[in-house]
C-alpha cells in the first residue's frame, strides 16, 4: 500500500486516448520523413522560395503587430470607454473566426471592389489583394489579436502605484511609459512577440483566400506544404517536419509563459 | 516653504475632506482606519489624483486649483514618494531605482555614496528587488527618496508590510533621513508605535456617518 493521498482510480487510464491523438500524428511525420534526403527537399527552389517569404511576411507581421498592437493592447487595458467590451471582442474574433472566413472579409474590404480597396485602387492605383501586402494583411489579422490579448493582460498587471512612483520621481508620461510600463511587462512582450511570430508562420486559410497561392509571391510555407500534398510532391513532409520543429521550439522557449499570461487576463 | 491643502474628494461612496498647512522640519503622521482617504490623501498631493473640489499650494504656487482648472504634474511638484512594498521598478537593479530620479551621471558621487552607506545597501546595487528582504526594499525605496531633489516627502506605510525585526531597521533609517531632510514630511501609517517614535505631528482621518471623512491639521 503507498502511503499517499488517493486519486480517482482509473481517471488517468483515460487520458491516454487524448495524448495518443495530439502525439500519433507527430509520430507519423517523424517516422515518415525521409532523413537522409530532408535536407534537399527543403532547399529545393519551391520550398526555399516559400521559406524566405514566410520568414519576411511573419517578421513583418510581428513588427507590426508590435509598433500597432502595444498601443491598442494599452488602451483596452487602462482606458475606460464607451462600448469597450464591444471593440475587445472584435479585436479578439479573428481567434475563434476560420481563417479563411477572414480572408473573405479581407477580399470583401481591401479586394480590388472591396469597401476601402476600391477607392485605393481609384485613387492611387493600389492593388492589395493577390500580394505580398496582402499575405501580411493576413497574417496579422489572424495572428495580431494573440498579441492583443496577452499585452493587455500584461498592462492591467502593471500596478499603478508604482507608474506613479516614476512620475513623481521626475518621470513625464512618455519615460514613464518607456522605462517603466514597458520594462515591466517586458517578460510577456516577448511571450506575445513570440506567440504571434508563430501564428503568422502557420497561418493558411486567411491567406489562401486573400492573398492566393501564387509561388514565388504569396505561396508561404503551409501553402506550399498543402500544394506539395496536393502533387503528390514529398518535399510536403519534409516542410511540414521542418514547422514542427519551428513550433516546438517556440513552445520550449516560452516554456508556457504565454499560458500564464492568458490566464492573468482572464 | 510650506504646503497648504483644502481639498475635497468625492467618491461614489464617500466624500472626503482635507485641511492641512505644514512647514518644514515637521514630521506630519496621517492615521486612520482602512478605507478612510489616507492613501488618497497622499496621492492628491503627489499628483496622482486631483481635488474634485479645492485647492494644494506649495509655497503660494499653485499645484492643483479646481476653481482655475490649474494641474500640475507629478513629475514637476518636487514630491518623492515611499509606498507600501517599496514600489520599485522590479525589471531594474538596485542602483538603477536609486539613481531613477536623478540619472545614471550621478552615479559615485558624494550624496550617492553617503546614500548606500546610510540605508545599508553596499554589495545590494547590483541585485533585482525580487531577490531582497522586504526590509532591503524599504532601504531602496527610502535612498531612492533620499537622493531626489524634492520638497515633499510622501510614506504610505512604509512598515506596514515588514516584520518586526526589518521594521525597526527601516525606522531607524528613516529616522536618520528626516533629520537632515529639509522639507516637508508626511507619514501615513496605521502604527501607534511607529507615530509616536518618529512623528512630530499627528492627524486622525476620521470617519463620520460612514462616508464623510475629514482630516485637520495645521503644523
Amino acid at each position: 500500500m503507498k502511503r499517499s493521498l488517493s486519486s480517482p482510480r482509473g481517471l488517468s487510464l483515460f487520458a491516454l486516448p487524448a495524448m495518443a491523438m495530439v502525439l500519433v500524428p507527430v509520430i507519423a511525420v517523424v517516422l515518415r520523413t525521409n532523413w537522409s534526403s530532408f535536407l534537399t527537399s527543403i532547399s529545393t527552389d519551391t520550398s526555399r522560395t516559400a521559406l524566405m517569404l514566410s520568414l519576411r511576411t511573419s517578421l513583418l507581421t510581428t513588427s507590426l503587430a508590435l509598433i500597432f498592437g502595444t498601443p491598442l493592447a494599452w488602451v483596452l487595458a487602462k482606458r475606460e470607454f464607451k462600448l469597450k467590451s464591444l471593440l475587445r471582442a472584435l479585436c479578439i474574433l479573428p481567434m475563434v473566426l476560420p481563417p479563411v472566413v477572414g480572408g473573405v472579409a479581407l477580399l470583401y474590404a481591401f479586394g480590388r471592389r472591396g469597401v476601402v480597396g476600391a477607392a485605393l485602387n481609384d485613387w492611387f492605383g493600389w492593388q492589395l489583394a493577390f500580394t505580398q501586402t496582402a499575405a501580411v494583411l493576413a497574417q496579422f489579422f489572424v495572428a495580431a489579436p494573440f498579441f492583443i490579448l496577452v499585452m493587455e493582460a500584461a498592462f492591467g498587471q502593471v500596478d499603478q502605484r508604482v507608474v506613479g512612483t516614476a512620475r513623481t520621481f521626475g518621470a513625464g508620461p512618455w519615460r514613464t511609459f518607456v522605462t517603466v510600463t514597458l520594462g515591466l511587462v517586458r517578460p510577456s512582450l516577448v511571450a506575445a512577440l513570440v506567440l504571434t511570430w508563430a501564428r503568422a508562420l502557420g497561418e493558411f486559410g486567411a491567406t489562401i483566400a486573400f492573398a492566393g497561392n501564387t509561388e514565388g509571391r504569396t505561396q508561404t510555407v503551409p501553402l506550399a506544404v498543402f500544394s506539395q500534398l496536393e502533387s503528390g510532391d514529398d518535399s510536403a513532409l519534409a516542410l511540414s517536419m521542418l514547422m514542427m520543429i519551428v513550433s516546438l521550439g517556440v513552445l520550449v522557449a516560452l516554456r508556457g509563459k504565454w499560458i500564464s499570461a492568458l490566464r492573468r487576463g482572464f | 516653504m510650506s504646503l497648504a491643502m483644502y481639498c475635497r474628494l468625492k467618491r461614489t461612496k464617500f466624500v472626503l475632506d482635507v485641511e492641512l498647512s505644514l512647514t518644514p522640519g515637521r514630521v506630519l503622521a496621517i492615521t486612520g482606519e482602512n478605507g478612510s482617504g489616507k492613501s488618497s490623501t497622499i496621492d492628491m498631493i503627489a499628483g496622482l489624483l486631483a481635488c474634485t473640489t479645492g485647492k494644494i499650494l506649495l509655497n503660494g504656487e499653485v499645484l492643483d486649483d479646481s476653481t482655475t482648472n490649474q494641474f500640475v504634474q507629478p513629475e514637476m511638484r518636487g514630491v518623492s514618494t515611499v509606498f507600501q512594498g517599496g514600489g520599485l521598478f522590479s525589471h531594474m537593479t538596485v542602483e538603477k531605482n536609486i539613481l531613477f530620479g536623478r540619472g545614471a551621471e550621478f552615479k559615485n558621487t558624494p550624496k550617492f555614496n553617503a546614500a548606500v552607506e546610510q540605508f545599508n545597501l553596499v554589495g545590494l546595487l547590483t541585485r533585482k528587488p525580487s531577490t531582497l528582504s522586504g526590509g532591503q526594499r524599504q532601504r531602496v525605496a527610502l535612498a531612492r527618496a533620499f537622493l531626489s531633489p524634492s520638497e515633499i516627502l510622501l510614506l504610505d506605510e512604509p512598515t506596514s508590510s515588514l516584520d518586526a525585526v526589518s521594521r525597526d531597521e527601516v525606522r531607524r533609517a528613516m529616522k536618520g533621513f528626516f533629520e537632515t531632510y529639509k522639507g516637508v514630511v508626511i507619514l501615513v501609517s496605521h502604527d501607534a508605535v511607529e507615530v509616536a517614535q518618529i512623528a512630530t505631528d499627528v492627524t486622525n482621518i476620521k470617519v463620520t456617518r460612514g462616508e464623510t471623512t475629514t482630516a485637520k491639521l495645521t503644523a
